[in-house]
């Protein structure tokens, strides 16, 4: 107990900062492969589809992620699976991103104005046509702050994986802390750590923003 | 959060249900090591002095000691399985971990979902305050904020006494509650002497002393219910370390002090 913050602290939460970005990035690819398809079965023409997607973004945008994860470690061996932590929370995590994504990419895409629909549909182009050439390129710009801003959440929400014995930054850093007991100093090299994360997605989104905005003009409502 | 703390409760429990109704499986866990040559103990490495990092991150404390010592003693590899307080138990009863030893406080409602070993060591706990202040029974501690780790048996015991009129504050763990102390958050706290006195060696100008005893909890090494082989096996072997004065040893080496006179060697 005691003792003065040395290399080894700082290596072991740098070990935990990586554990963090690994399994941002699982959810965030598996989340936003799953959550693309989530949106599209939002919009299917087919009713079945719609009622059934709808039924898992409720499911899971009620549950607390705690839970998920819980459940996803602990619920599957107690029935007889066991699953290691990684797989546990990378499955949980994209679970829960997915639900998030679809729902947020559904409204984005049916902002896209009615006439822009209705224009496509003019042209006698496919649903696949009409969603590949021009739903979807207008609603990818619409979609960019929000998903922005929900990957910045995911990243500080993998914090919450330490409960299927995940030792990712959050929780290195309470280990340090609890064989240190300096709070304050903790977590400010933490707080910089995920601000180090989070803040070049931010940057990327105001580019892509920036970059997507030049052809506004082009795309703008009939 | 709280929400989410009540869920996470429920499903504990039904995790922990499950896990009961789901077998009595026939393989035996005491074989299952022997054959693995490995013991998985559950141990949170964040309960200093019980369980805390050195200045190389390796593993250190009473609990990792007491652990070590038992791989040693089987001739057994170990491996610590990362764990928070809460998910001491569930660890075990999945099958995750093959035993606790993790300040595991024995418990009537713990006894239900798991075995416990005859203890191998105890842990005093106490109210401190402030040196200064004038505190000598339960009634001088009206209208002063009290604070405890969240989930420990301090916790369960200070909200259960009701009729004292406390103020708890809960932190998330013994560093947080340090902190409030070192701070002036608050001017009593409810925890082992062992942190009431670190508090005093983090800011020298408030300095905390026990003030009131609470009470002194058994603890034992946790496993899943039914193990009996392992049981005894595991009883044995804390019967013959207090016997032989070891595990007093190593309280003593992290704790400052001995454990109680029956259980010295």
């Amino acid at each position: 107990m005691g003792g003065h913050l040395n290399i080894n602290h700082l290596f072991f939460l740098g070990h935990g900062a990586l554990w963090t970005i690994g399994l941002s990035m699982i959810a965030l690819v598996g989340g936003g492969i799953a959550g693309f398809v989530i949106a599209l079965a939002r919009i299917s023409p087919l009713k079945s589809v719609r009622i059934a997607s709808g039924a898992y973004v409720q499911l899971i945008q009620g549950t607390p992620l705690l839970v998920i994860l819980f459940l996803g470690y602990f619920g599957l061996a107690a029935i007889g699976f066991s699953v290691s932590p990684l797989a546990a929370a990378g499955a949980s995590l994209t679970l829960y991103v997915a639900a998030y994504l679809g729902e947020i990419w559904r409204g984005c895409i049916e902002s896209v104005p009615k006439p822009q629909w209705e224009a496509a549909e003019g042209l006698a182009l496919s649903r696949t046509q009409r969603m590949i050439k021009v739903i979807l390129p207008q609603a990818v710009r619409i979609a960019t702050p929000p998903t922005v801003g929900f990957m910045v959440q995911i990243v500080k929400n993998t914090s919450l994986a330490s409960v299927v014995g995940f030792v990712e930054l959050m929780r290195s850093g309470q280990i340090v802390n609890n064989s240190l007991f300096e709070p304050f100093m903790v977590y400010a090299i933490i707080a910089v750590v995920y601000f180090a994360m989070c803040y070049p997605l931010s940057l990327l989104s105001q580019r892509l923003e920036r970059r997507m905005g030049r052809g506004r003009l082009t795309l703008a409502p009939a | 959060m709280m929400k989410s703390k009540k869920l996470l409760c429920a499903a504990v429990s039904a995790c922990c249900l499950l896990a009961m109704a789901a077998k009595p499986a026939f393989a035996d866990l005491l074989d299952d090591i022997t054959k693995a040559k490995k013991i998985r103990i559950s141990t949170d490495l964040a309960i200093p002095p019980s369980g805390m990092m050195d200045g190389t991150m390796k593993p250190t404390g009473s609990d990792v000691e007491v652990a070590q010592l038992l791989a040693k003693d089987w001739g057994l590899e170990l491996e610590f399985i990362q764990t928070t307080g809460a998910t001491r138990i569930p660890n075990v009863n999945t099958g995750k971990a093959d035993i606790i030893i993790s300040t595991l406080s024995v418990t009537p409602d713990r006894a239900k979902v798991i075995d416990f070993t005859n203890r191998y060591a105890t842990l005093q706990s106490d109210i401190g305050c402030l040196k200064s202040l004038n505190v000598k029974d339960w009634p001088d501690l009206k209208d002063k904020t009290v604070g405890v780790s969240r989930g420990t048996t301090q916790d369960t015991m200070l909200s259960n006494m009701k009729d004292k009129e406390l103020k708890i504050a809960r932190y998330d763990d013994d560093a947080t509650g340090v902190t409030a102390a070192v701070s002036g958050q608050v001017d009593c706290v409810g925890s082992s002497a062992t942190i009431i006195n670190q508090i005093g060696v983090k800011n020298p100008a408030r300095i905390f002393e026990s003030k009131i005893p609470l009470a002194s909890f058994d603890l034992a090494i946790g496993l899943k219910k039914g193990e009996t082989r392992l049981l005894e096996k595991l009883n044995a072997w804390v019967t013959e370390n207090v016997k032989n004065g070891k595990l007093n040893a190593i309280y003593k080496k992290f704790h400052g002090v001995e454990l109680p006179a029956d259980m010295r060697g």
